[in-house]
């Protein structure tokens, strides 16, 4: 028979169980395979003493260490709760904003009394301003309060069939994974939430007193008038690299749709536009296409982001490429479902990516 | 705008949080397993990167930031040991290479009161174990990482399911890491 390659000795050293009877007889009848055996057990010898670590670990102090890290990191969550993840979903690095953008964008007078649609996106524009005037954006919380109602809930479902049975959506197939993204993804979906905003002029007053400004007085109808936000349901397709970070994210969702119960809108929209304590290069673009109420800003930092258009089976989308150069997206919309391909890869990686998605 | 509860904005913000390497995707609630999987994982944890380090306060500290990320992920429990020691494996490596780790610890002095008492073999001198450091560095990742998680005591079949190898591969892997070791260690040793 063929001498066993050296990967077999190796093992042999380590399982010999796992080597078939017929290689380790070869081997022990074989003098050149026994001194090849003898280098590979050198040099496993002396990797064993060069990496050698001493034993002993003290588990409790480590425990300790880590429970100090995750308490400190919990803290805000815990105090701001439960609005809090409204809020920070609303005010995400880059969707900073976003929840007060909805309602900017929105259009169409309300009857009184009913719930009337305000937003439904349609078309995603990006929204670039510097990273400073993002932060100022005022979060929706300070101009009323935001109450959960559908809470946010994500959970790990086992597959793609798990995933379209909870969201009710179609989970594309990749074609072809880029370069160093293997396997098969794990599946993460969560069912529609939603949450009711109600102005409050007194927050509003107090949120530009805190920073020095005046407000007019609001109009006749916004104080205590109420927004419902939906969205979702959605899920991401998630493959995980041998890294702590996913090397690729599919994602599909409904997208959110804003309901008003009866405030004249375009008035409202003006009012909250004028305000001093929207940032003057956030307040322009969003005025530039806040008439038709299906557009969904997505914000960007002019620092960190660029955004170019393109298009995905036909469909407007649009890229956003980090300027290092590490990460990049292409989020589009088909319908009312919202899509994004995201990842540490380039521009042109994630662009086929979505282009070669599949229906199953 | 709800993509596993959330937006797609925010799912971007969270990937472009990625790269700098705190990020897996889940809900965002601390795992109800953190402590079971803890108390059995860490030492082996510790032990993985200590061997890529060779010092077990870095390696400590390393364990810290691989839990971190842990904590909030939506690893399976039945995966969460060999997920964490190949986290553990890279994020030391990353260390080694980016120079984060505080080589002054081990490098400036030279001398023995230098030496953290943590650190493995006494047969092992000071200046072999900064060319260890720097041969393991230089090996392929896959090669470093498969024989550091064999020395830490992974099965074939862990080490193989660990790095999407064949069980049948994994002592070849090994094996070049080893040889390529030795290379590395007396290449710069007859140079030095």
């Amino acid at each position: 028979m063929r001498h066993p390659t050296d990967g077999t000795l190796r093992r042999l050293l380590d399982e010999p169980d796992g080597v078939a009877d017929a290689e380790r007889a070869h081997v022990a009848g074989c003098p050149p395979c026994r001194g090849r055996l003898s280098a590979v057990q050198r040099d496993a010898a002396a990797a064993a003493t060069l990496l050698g670590v001493e034993a002993g670990t003290d588990v409790d102090a480590g425990w300790e260490r880590l429970s100090r890290a995750v308490a400190a990191e919990e803290r805000p969550r815990v105090a701001a709760a439960p609005g809090r993840r409204w809020r920070t979903l609303l005010r995400s690095p880059v969707a900073a904003g976003i929840g007060v953008a909805v309602v900017l964008a929105g259009a169409g007078a309300a009857a009184a009394g009913d719930w009337l649609q305000v937003f439904r996106a349609e078309r995603i524009a990006p929204i670039s301003a510097p990273q400073a005037d993002l932060i100022k954006m005022p979060e929706l919380d300070q101009f009323g309060d935001v109450v959960p109602i559908e809470p946010i809930t994500i959970r790990p479902v086992a597959d793609a069939a798990a995933a379209a049975k909870t969201t009710g959506l179609t989970v594309p197939r990749v074609g072809a994974l880029p370069k160093g993204v293997t396997g098969e993804p794990t599946y993460h979906a969560g069912q529609r939430a939603s949450a009711l905003f109600t102005y409050r002029a007194e927050k509003a007053e107090r949120t530009a007193r805190d920073r020095g400004e005046t407000l007019p007085p609001p109009p006749p109808g916004l104080d205590g008038s109420q927004f419902r936000l939906t969205g979702g349901p959605g899920f991401a397709a998630v493959w995980q690299a041998d890294r702590p970070y996913p090397a690729l994210v599919v994602a599909r969702a409904i997208a959110p749709t804003a309901y008003s119960t009866g405030v004249p809108f375009e008035t409202a929209r003006d009012y909250l536009l004028s305000l001093p304590i929207v940032p003057p290069s956030v307040a322009a673009q969003l005025r530039a296409f806040s008439g038709d109420g299906t557009t969904l800003p997505i914000f960007m930092s002019v620092e960190h982001m660029t955004s170019t258009p393109t298009d995905v089976g036909g469909a407007p989308a649009t890229l956003l490429i980090s300027k290092d150069g590490s990460m990049a997206a292409v989020v589009w919309m088909d319908g009312t479902v919202v899509n994004a391909v995201a990842g540490p890869l380039r521009g042109d990686e994630v662009l086929a990516v979505a282009r070669g998605l599949e229906p199953r | 705008m709800d993509v596993e509860g959330q937006s797609v904005a925010a799912l971007v913000g969270r990937v472009e949080r990625a790269r700098k390497g705190g990020f897996v995707v889940s809900d965002g609630a601390v795992r109800a397993d953190l402590e079971q999987v803890f108390r059995s994982a860490y030492p082996r944890v510790v032990a993985v990167a200590a061997r890529v380090l060779g010092s077990r306060s870095e390696a400590e500290d390393v364990a810290q930031e691989v839990f971190l990320t842990f904590c909030r992920s939506a690893v399976p429990a039945a995966e969460a040991s060999g997920w964490l020691s190949v986290a553990a494996a890279h994020t030391a490596l990353n260390h080694l290479r980016s120079g984060r780790r505080r080589a002054s610890r081990e490098v400036a002095a030279g001398s023995a009161a230098t030496v953290a008492p943590d650190i493995a073999d006494a047969v092992v001198t000071l200046d072999e174990r900064r060319r260890v450091r720097a041969a393991l560095a230089r090996l392929p990742r896959k090669q470093a990482v498969a024989l550091v998680l064999r020395h830490s005591g992974l099965s074939y079949a862990e080490v193989a399911a660990a790095l999407d190898l064949s069980p049948g591969s994994v002592g070849t892997t090994v094996r070049r890491a080893e040889s390529a070791l030795r290379e590395e260690l007396n290449r710069h040793a007859s140079s030095d």
